[in-house]
C-alpha cells in the first residue's frame, strides 16, 4: 500500500478500482470506512465501503491491494458484500463526521471535522479525530483551493483512545460500545461539566451507560434543572438505583426538587430503609443543617479496643464517604465524644475508645442554618460537624465541602475541587 | 415494594392531579417564554418600518395579509420549537449533523452577513428615534445612543444569566404595548378597520405587491428559526411539556401580528388619511423609514403618540440587538465545534468573542461614521442575502422534521406537512420574487 498515512475525507470520492494483472477497472467510488472493533486504542479499518451500480458494497481489507498516492484504491476482487445499514456496524464518515464527541483527556465536548488514518503495524487503523481549522477547511476542498494552506495551519488533533462517541452509547449495542469505558475514566466533577454540555437526550444516554456509582457521582455534581431532566429520561427504575448510590444528602436535595408524586415512585423502587432515611431528609429546608447532612457516618461503641475498632472500620468503611472522624454513641445513638482516624490509627491497640475519645462536643441542630453551621465548621477547624436532634441522638453530619457549597455563590463553587472526595482518591489510590 | 408503599404512593398522586387549573398554569407559565420572545423580537426595526409603511401608503387594505402571515408564522416556528423539544439540539447543530459541512458553511455565511446587516439596520432604528427624543432632552443624539445601547447589551448579555436576561426581555416584550396605545390615541374608524382586516382586498399595482412581499418576508425572517430553536432547547422543554410550548409559540406569532395590525393603523389613520385629503399643491409627507414616521406623526397625532412610536422603535431596537448578534455567534460556533458562551474568556473562545464583538462594533460603527447612502447598501445586501437564505433554510427545515430517525413519531404528519410546504413554496417563493425586485429596482 503505498497510501502511508492521511486523513478520511481525502480518500472518500475516490475511484476503486479493480486490479487485474494490471489490467485496472473502475468498480465505483469509495464513500465510507467500516471499523468493527471502535474499543481499540488505534482499531482497524476493517472494510472499504464502495459505490457501485449495485448499490453499496463493501469490500474486505484484505481485498485492498493499494491506496495510491492520489487516493485511487485498487482491489483484487469486486466488492460483492451488501453494506450493512448503519446501526449495526460503525461507519467513519456516516458515523462519525460532524458528529459530537467528548475529549475524555481535555475534557471538552467537541465536533469531528476529519479522521486521521495511519499504516501502523500491518494495518490500516484510525489514530485521531481531527476537531481543528484544518479539518473543516480540508473537508471544504481547500487543498485544492489553496495547496499547501492548511499544512501551515497549526494542527488540532485528539488521539482515538481518548475520543468517547456520543452516538454509540446505546446499551442494546453493547459492542459499539466505545464510550462508556472511556467516559467512565473521568473524574465526576469533569463528567458533570460535560454533561451539562449535551443535549438532554445524549445527556441521558451517556449517564444510562456509566454504572450506578459512576452515575451517582456525577449527577451530585449537576444542577438541580439538569438533575430533573436526567431524572425523567432514565426512567423511574434506573433513576432510583442511581439515587440509592448518592451521598444522602444530595439524594434528598434532588428528590426534595422533583414534584411529589415524581418522589414517591422514586422512593417506592428503593430499599425500603434508604427510602425511609431520604424520606425523612427531604422534609428539612434545604439551607439548614438537616438538609445538608448526610446520614451515613461511622459510629463506634466506647467500650470496644482501638484494634477491634479499626478491624470494624475495615468492614464498614467501603460503603461510607466520610470516615475520617469517628463518633461514638451508645446503643441509642446518643453521641458521647469523637475521635479523629489519626488518633485510632496512633493509639495504643489495646486502649479503649472512651480514653482516646474527645468528649468536649461541638454540634449543630438539624434547623441550624448553613451560614452558622460552615462558620461552626470553619471556627473550629472540622472536617464534618455532627448533626444532633433535641434528646441528643446523632442523625447525620454536615462535611465542609458540603458546607461550603451551600455558601459559595454558584459562580465559584463549580470551580472548587470537592475536598473529601479528592482525598479519599488519592488515599485509595496510595493503597 | 411493599404494598402500602404503592398505595401510599397513588393516593398522593391522585392529590397532586386535584389543582388541575393551577398545575396547568404552572406547567405553562415554566414552559412559556422562547416563543413569546421570538416572535415578539422578530418586530425589530426593519418590521416596524415595513409595517408603517404599509399603513402610510396602503391605509388598511393591507391588514388582512396578517392574518395568513400569522398562520404562516406559527407553522415555521412551531416546526422548529418541535425540533428543538424532541432532538435537544440547536438548528444549526442539526444542519451540520445531517448535511454535513459545505452546506452548513454556506447556510452560515450567508447567515453572518445577513445578520451584520440586521444588526445595522436595529442600530440605525436607534439613530431614527433619537430627533424625536432630543426635542425634550437635547442631548440624547445618536451619538449617545448608539454606543449607549450598544454598551447595554453588551454588559447585560456577558454579566447576566439566561434566568434574568429572559424577565429583561419579557419587560421588552411589554413595551410593545406603546404601538398599541398609540394604535388607540390616533382614533381610527374601527368599523373600515375590521372590514379591511377580514375581507381580502387586492391592488395588483407592482408597489403594492413589493409591499407585500416585504410584509411576508419581515414576519418571517431565518434567524428566528435558529433562534427559538436554541431558545427551546435552553430552556430544556422536553416532549412531554411541548403542548404547553405550541401554545408559547402561537401566543408569541399572535401577539407580534396584533402589535403589527397597530402600527399599520397608527399610520394609516394619520399618514395615509392626511395624504388621501392633501389641500391642492401641498407635498403628500413621505415615508421612508421609521424615523419619517415617529416625525410625520407629531403635527397628525400629537406629540405623545409620536414619542410612544420613538420609544417602541428603540426598545426593538435595542431587543433584537441583544439577541441577534450573540445568538449569531453561538450558532456558528456550535456548529463549526468552537469553543462558545459567555462564561469562557476572551482566551478560551476567541471565534465566539470577535464575532459577537464584531456584529455589535461594525453594525453600531456603520450607523455613526457611515453615509446614509452607505447604511442603506449594507441594509439593502442584508435583505437580498435573507431573501436567498430564508428559502434555504425552510427546506432544510422540513428535510430535518420529516427524518423518522430524528424526529421518531414527531415528524409532520400528512396534513401538517401540506400546510408546511405551502408556506414554505410561498414565503420561499415570494422572497426570492422581491429579492429579485430589490435588485432590479437598485439597477434601474
Amino acid at each position: 500500500m503505498a497510501f502511508h498515512d492521511g486523513f478520511v475525507s481525502q480518500l472518500v470520492g475516490r475511484t476503486a478500482m479493480l486490479d487485474r494483472n494490471g489490467e485496472r477497472t473502475p468498480v465505483g467510488r469509495v464513500v465510507d470506512f467500516v471499523v468493527e472493533h471502535p474499543e481499540d486504542s488505534f482499531p482497524r479499518v476493517d472494510a472499504v465501503a464502495v459505490k457501485t451500480r449495485e448499490g453499496r458494497k463493501l469490500a474486505p481489507i484484505a481485498d485492498v491491494k493499494e491506496i495510491s498516492e492520489d487516493g485511487t484504491l485498487l482491489l483484487s476482487a469486486p466488492p460483492t458484500i451488501d453494506a450493512p445499514p448503519d446501526d449495526e456496524t460503525l461507519y467513519l464518515v456516516e458515523d462519525l463526521f460532524d458528529k459530537q464527541i467528548v475529549d475524555v483527556n481535555g475534557r471538552k465536548v467537541v465536533r469531528i471535522n476529519d479522521l486521521e488514518l495511519a499504516r501502523t503495524t500491518g494495518a490500516m487503523r484510525v489514530v485521531a479525530a481531527d476537531i481543528g481549522v484544518a479539518g473543516l477547511l480540508r473537508r471544504l476542498g481547500g487543498d485544492r483551493i489553496a495547496p499547501g494552506l492548511i499544512a501551515r495551519i497549526p494542527r488540532h488533533l485528539i488521539a482515538w483512545h481518548n475520543v468517547a462517541p456520543l452516538h454509540d452509547l446505546n446499551p442494546e449495542q453493547i459492542r459499539l460500545s466505545v464510550s462508556h469505558a472511556r467516559l467512565a475514566r473521568m473524574r465526576p466533577s469533569d463528567l458533570a461539566d460535560i454533561i451539562g454540555e449535551l443535549s438532554a437526550q445524549d445527556a441521558a444516554r451517556v449517564v444510562g451507560s456509566l454504572d450506578d456509582e459512576q452515575a451517582a457521582d456525577a449527577l451530585e455534581h449537576l444542577n438541580p434543572e439538569r438533575q430533573r431532566t436526567l431524572i425523567d429520561d432514565l426512567g423511574t427504575e434506573r433513576a432510583a438505583d442511581i439515587i440509592e448510590e448518592m451521598d444522602s444528602d444530595d439524594a434528598a436535595d434532588l428528590l426534595g426538587d422533583l414534584s411529589a408524586d415524581k418522589q414517591q415512585e422514586l422512593l417506592a423502587e428503593m430499599d425500603p430503609r434508604t427510602a425511609e432515611e431520604l424520606r425523612e431528609l427531604t422534609t428539612y429546608d434545604e439551607n439548614t443543617a438537616g438538609g445538608l447532612m448526610t446520614t451515613e457516618f461511622v459510629w463506634i461503641y466506647p467500650h470496644r479496643s482501638a484494634a477491634a475498632t479499626i478491624q470494624k472500620i475495615r468492614e464498614i468503611a467501603p460503603e461510607t464517604e466520610f470516615i475520617y472522624y469517628l463518633y461514638v454513641t451508645d446503643q441509642a445513638k446518643n453521641l458521647l465524644g469523637v475521635l479523629s482516624l489519626r488518633t485510632l490509627l496512633l493509639a495504643d491497640p489495646d486502649a479503649p475508645i472512651h480514653s482516646l475519645m474527645d468528649s468536649d462536643l461541638v454540634s449543630v441542630a438539624t434547623d441550624t442554618s448553613s451560614e452558622e453551621v460552615a462558620s461552626t465548621i470553619a471556627r473550629y477547624d472540622l472536617l464534618a460537624c455532627p448533626v444532633l436532634d433535641p434528646s441528643g441522638t446523632m442523625l447525620g453530619l454536615v462535611t465542609v465541602d458540603d458546607a461550603i457549597d451551600a455558601i459559595l455563590p454558584e459562580r465559584l463553587k463549580r470551580k472548587l475541587p470537592r475536598f473529601t472526595r479528592h482525598h479519599q482518591r488519592s488515599a485509595e489510590k496510595a493503597v | 415494594m411493599s404494598e402500602p408503599d404503592r398505595s401510599r404512593s397513588l393516593d398522593v398522586r391522585r392529590a397532586a392531579a386535584r389543582p388541575r387549573l393551577a398545575r396547568t398554569l404552572l406547567m405553562f407559565f415554566s414552559v412559556i417564554g422562547p416563543g413569546i420572545i421570538t416572535a415578539n423580537a422578530d418586530n425589530d426595526v426593519g418590521g416596524i418600518q415595513t409595517y408603517s409603511i404599509a399603513g402610510a401608503q396602503f391605509g388598511y387594505s393591507m391588514l388582512w395579509l396578517l392574518i395568513p402571515v400569522t398562520v404562516a408564522l406559527i407553522v415555521t416556528q412551531e416546526m422548529c420549537a418541535r425540533m428543538g423539544a424532541v432532538t435537544g439540539k440547536g438548528l444549526a447543530d442539526l444542519i451540520r449533523e445531517n448535511f454535513g459541512v459545505k452546506v452548513t458553511t454556506i447556510v452560515l455565511l450567508l447567515f453572518v452577513l445577513s445578520d451584520l446587516g440586521n444588526t445595522a439596520a436595529e442600530f440605525a432604528g436607534i439613530a431614527f428615534a433619537s430627533p424625536v427624543f432630543q426635542q425634550y432632552i437635547p442631548f440624547l443624539t445618536k451619538y449617545l445612543l448608539v454606543p449607549a445601547a450598544a454598551i447595554f447589551v453588551f454588559v447585560m448579555v456577558t454579566r447576566g444569566n439566561y434566568r434574568v436576561v429572559e424577565k429583561v426581555f419579557f419587560a421588552f416584550c411589554v413595551v410593545y404595548l406603546a404601538y398599541v396605545v398609540s394604535g388607540f390615541v390616533v382614533h381610527p374608524p374601527w368599523g373600515a378597520v375590521l372590514k379591511a382586516t377580514v375581507l381580502p382586498h387586492f391592488s395588483p399595482t407592482q408597489a403594492y405587491v413589493t409591499t407585500a412581499i416585504a410584509v411576508i418576508g419581515t414576519t418571517i425572517s431565518p434567524w428566528m428559526q435558529f433562534y427559538i430553536q436554541s431558545a427551546i432547547v435552553e430552556k430544556g422543554v422536553r416532549i412531554k411539556d411541548y403542548p404547553y410550548s405550541r401554545i408559547d409559540v402561537i401566543t408569541g406569532a399572535i401577539i407580534t401580528d396584533v402589535i403589527a395590525f397597530f402600527i399599520v393603523v397608527a399610520c394609516a389613520a394619520t399618514i395615509y388619511v392626511h395624504n388621501e385629503h392633501l389641500a391642492p399643491g401641498a407635498h403628500p409627507l413621505s415615508v421612508n423609514t421609521a424615523g419619517d414616521v415617529a416625525t410625520a406623526l407629531q403635527p397628525l397625532a400629537g406629540k405623545y403618540a409620536s414619542l410612544l412610536f420613538a420609544i417602541g422603535l428603540l426598545n426593538a431596537a435595542i431587543f433584537t440587538a441583544s439577541i441577534l448578534p450573540l445568538s449569531t455567534a453561538y450558532y456558528v460556533c456550535e456548529a463549526f465545534g468552537f469553543e462558545s458562551g459567555v462564561e469562557n474568556s476572551f482566551r478560551q473562545a476567541p471565534v465566539f468573542y470577535a464575532l459577537y464583538a464584531g456584529l455589535i462594533v461594525i453594525g453600531g460603527g456603520i450607523v455613526l461614521v457611515a453615509s446614509d447612502a452607505f447604511q442603506n447598501v449594507i441594509i439593502f445586501y442584508s435583505q437580498v442575502l435573507n431573501g436567498v437564505l430564508l428559502p434555504l433554510v425552510l427546506v432544510l427545515m422540513l428535510l430535518l422534521i420529516n427524518k423518522p430517525r430524528l424526529m421518531g413519531r414527531y415528524t409532520n404528519n400528512l396534513a401538517f406537512n401540506a400546510i408546511a410546504w405551502t408556506t414554505v413554496v410561498t414565503v420561499g417563493g415570494l422572497t426570492v420574487l422581491s429579492t429579485i425586485q430589490l435588485i432590479m429596482n437598485a439597477g434601474s
